[in-house]
C-alpha cells in the first residue's frame, strides 16, 4: 500500500516534465527564429495556441500589444507547427484600425514575413490567427531589420 | 499510521502538481500556451490589465544597443554597471533590479559583439536568477559557450533575449508580477542611461527622438509599479525616482502628422512603409535634464547594494 502510494507520488513529480513538450517547443521557436535571414535583430516571439473556430462563432484570435519605435523596420515571420490544420496569419492594428495583414484578402496570397517600417511610435497590437478559423499553433516572431 | 502519511503526501504532491501547472488546453507533440486566446469579435477597448500587458511586453534588451550599434558609436565599457559585490544583494527587490539592469548590459555586449566580456555578466545574471528562483530559464552553460566561440551571435541573441522573455512570463504567471515589474525596470534605466548618456556626447536627432518617445513607455512603466507602491520602502522609494524621471519629461511633446502607407510585394515580403509620423519636440536642456535624473536614478539603483 505504502508503495503504491510511493510510485503514485512519483508519478505525479514527474508528470508535467513528462508531458509539456518544452523542449521540442523551444527548439521549433528557435529554429523559426533563426530561419529569419540576415541582417535582422530577434526582439520577440509570440506562442500561439488557438481552437478551431465554432460552427457560429468568430475565429478565435491570440492578440499582443507591442511598442513599435520610428525609424525602425520591422520584420513579423510565422511559422506553424506540423500539427497545424490551418496557416497562421498576423494583422497588425494601430488603434484599431488594420495597417498590414500576412493574408492579401483579395488575392487569397499569404507571406510567411511581412516588413514593417514605423513612422510613428506607438502602441501596437498583434492580432494572430488561423486561416479560415482551423485549429493550430505557431510562433509570431518580430525582428527589427537593420 | 504510515499509510495515512503516505496518502497525506500523495494528496499534497497531486495539489502542488495540479497548482503549478498552467491551466491551459491539453496538447500533443509541440505546445504553447493558449493564454490570451479570445474570439475577435470580443476585444474591445483595452483594460488597466490589458495596459499592465503592454507594459510588460515593451521590455526588449537589445533595442537601443542596436540602435547606438547602427548609428556606429564605439563600444563604451564605462557605460556597463559593475558586477563586483554582487553577491551582496540580499532581496528580491535588489536582485530583481540588478537581473534587468544587466539584462540590458548583456544586450550591449553581445550587440557590440564583445561576448568574451560578457561572460562575468552571464555568471552574475545566473546568481541572481536562481536566487529569484528562475535559474532554469537562463542556460548559463550554453549562453557562456556561445559567447566564449564568438560562433553564432544570432543564436545568442536569441537565447539570452529569449532567457528575459521567458522569466518575466514565468513570473506574471505565478503572482509574481511584481518582481518583473522590477525587472523590466530595471531594463528600461538601463536602457535610459545608455542613450542619454550617449546622447550628450554624440547628438543625433533619431537618437533624441527614441529619449523623447520614453515618455510616453515612462508612463506605462508607472502604471505598472504603482500598485506595488506600499509594499516596501524599496519600491515606494522606486516608484519616487521613477516619478522624478517622469516630471523631467513634463514639456516634452510629442505630435503626430498624418499620412497615408505605401504598400508593396518587395522579394516575395509584403512591405508596409508608414507615412503617418510621430514627432518629438524636446530641446536640448531638456534632454540634459532628463538624462541628469535618468543617470541619478541609475546609479542609485546599482549602488543600493
Amino acid at each position: 500500500m505504502k508503495c503504491r502510494f510511493m510510485i503514485i507520488s512519483v508519478i505525479l513529480v514527474f508528470l508535467p516534465f513528462i508531458t509539456t513538450g518544452q523542449p521540442a517547443a523551444e527548439e521549433f521557436v528557435s529554429n523559426c527564429v533563426l530561419a529569419a535571414g540576415n541582417n535582422t535583430t530577434y526582439l520577440k516571439d509570440f506562442r500561439v495556441q488557438l481552437p478551431k473556430a465554432g460552427p457560429d462563432a468568430t475565429a478565435p484570435v491570440y492578440k499582443a500589444n507591442m511598442y513599435l519605435m520610428k525609424n525602425i523596420k520591422y520584420r513579423f515571420s510565422v511559422c506553424e507547427t506540423p500539427e497545424s490544420a490551418g496557416e497562421l496569419i498576423i494583422t497588425i492594428y494601430d488603434q484599431n484600425k488594420e495597417l498590414i495583414c500576412s493574408l492579401d484578402k483579395s488575392t487569397g496570397k499569404k507571406y510567411n514575413s511581412i516588413d514593417f517600417v514605423c513612422n510613428k511610435t506607438g502602441l501596437y497590437t498583434l492580432w494572430y490567427d488561423f486561416l479560415n478559423g482551423e485549429q493550430g499553433s505557431g510562433v509570431g516572431v518580430v525582428y527589427m531589420i537593420k | 499510521m504510515t499509510g495515512t502519511i503516505s496518502k497525506l503526501l500523495a494528496v499534497i504532491l497531486l495539489i502542488f502538481v495540479c497548482s503549478c501547472r498552467n491551466s491551459n488546453t491539453g496538447h500533443v507533440g509541440i505546445g504553447f500556451p493558449a493564454a490570451d486566446s479570445l474570439p475577435a469579435g470580443e476585444v474591445a477597448e483595452l483594460s488597466y490589465e490589458a495596459v499592465t500587458d503592454i507594459v510588460q511586453n515593451m521590455a526588449s534588451p537589445v533595442e537601443i544597443s542596436s540602435i547606438l550599434q547602427e548609428m556606429q558609436i564605439p563600444f563604451t565599457a564605462e557605460y556597463l554597471a559593475p558586477t563586483q559585490e554582487s553577491d551582496r544583494l540580499t532581496s528580491n527587490f535588489q536582485k530583481a533590479v540588478m537581473l534587468g539592469i544587466y539584462g540590458a548590459d548583456l544586450g550591449y555586449l553581445n550587440i557590440y559583439g564583445k561576448t568574451g566580456n560578457s561572460v562575468e555578466v552571464l555568471s552574475t545574471i545566473k546568481k541572481l536568477a536562481d536566487g529569484l528562483g528562475v535559474g532554469r530559464y537562463f542556460d548559463f552553460e550554453t549562453l557562456r559557450r556561445l559567447s566564449v566561440n564568438k560562433s553564432n551571435l544570432d543564436s545568442l541573441l536569441f537565447m539570452s533575449v529569449n532567457s528575459y522573455n521567458q522569466i518575466d512570463e514565468f513570473l506574471r504567471e505565478n503572482d509574481r508580477a511584481s518582481v518583473s515589474a522590477l525587472m523590466i525596470a530595471g531594463i528600461w534605466i538601463e536602457g535610459q542611461y545608455l542613450a542619454t548618456q550617449v546622447a550628450l556626447v554624440h547628438p543625433d536627432r533619431i537618437l533624441t527622438d527614441r529619449i523623447g518617445e520614453q515618455k510616453m513607455i515612462l508612463g506605462d512603466l508607472l502604471m505598472l509599479l504603482r500598485p506595488y507602491r506600499e509594499s516596501s520602502a524599496e519600491y515606494n522609494s522606486l516608484c519616487n525616482m521613477m516619478e522624478g524621471i517622469n516630471k523631467a519629461y513634463h514639456d516634452v511633446h510629442i505630435s503626430y502628422r498624418l499620412g497615408e502607407p505605401e504598400t508593396a510585394e518587395q522579394d516575395g515580403r509584403l512591405v508596409m512603409v508608414q507615412h503617418e509620423e510621430s514627432i518629438v519636440e524636446m530641446n536640448v536642456s531638456q534632454l540634459e535634464e532628463i538624462a541628469g535624473v535618468s543617470e541619478e536614478v541609475r546609479n542609485k539603483l546599482i549602488s543600493d547594494r
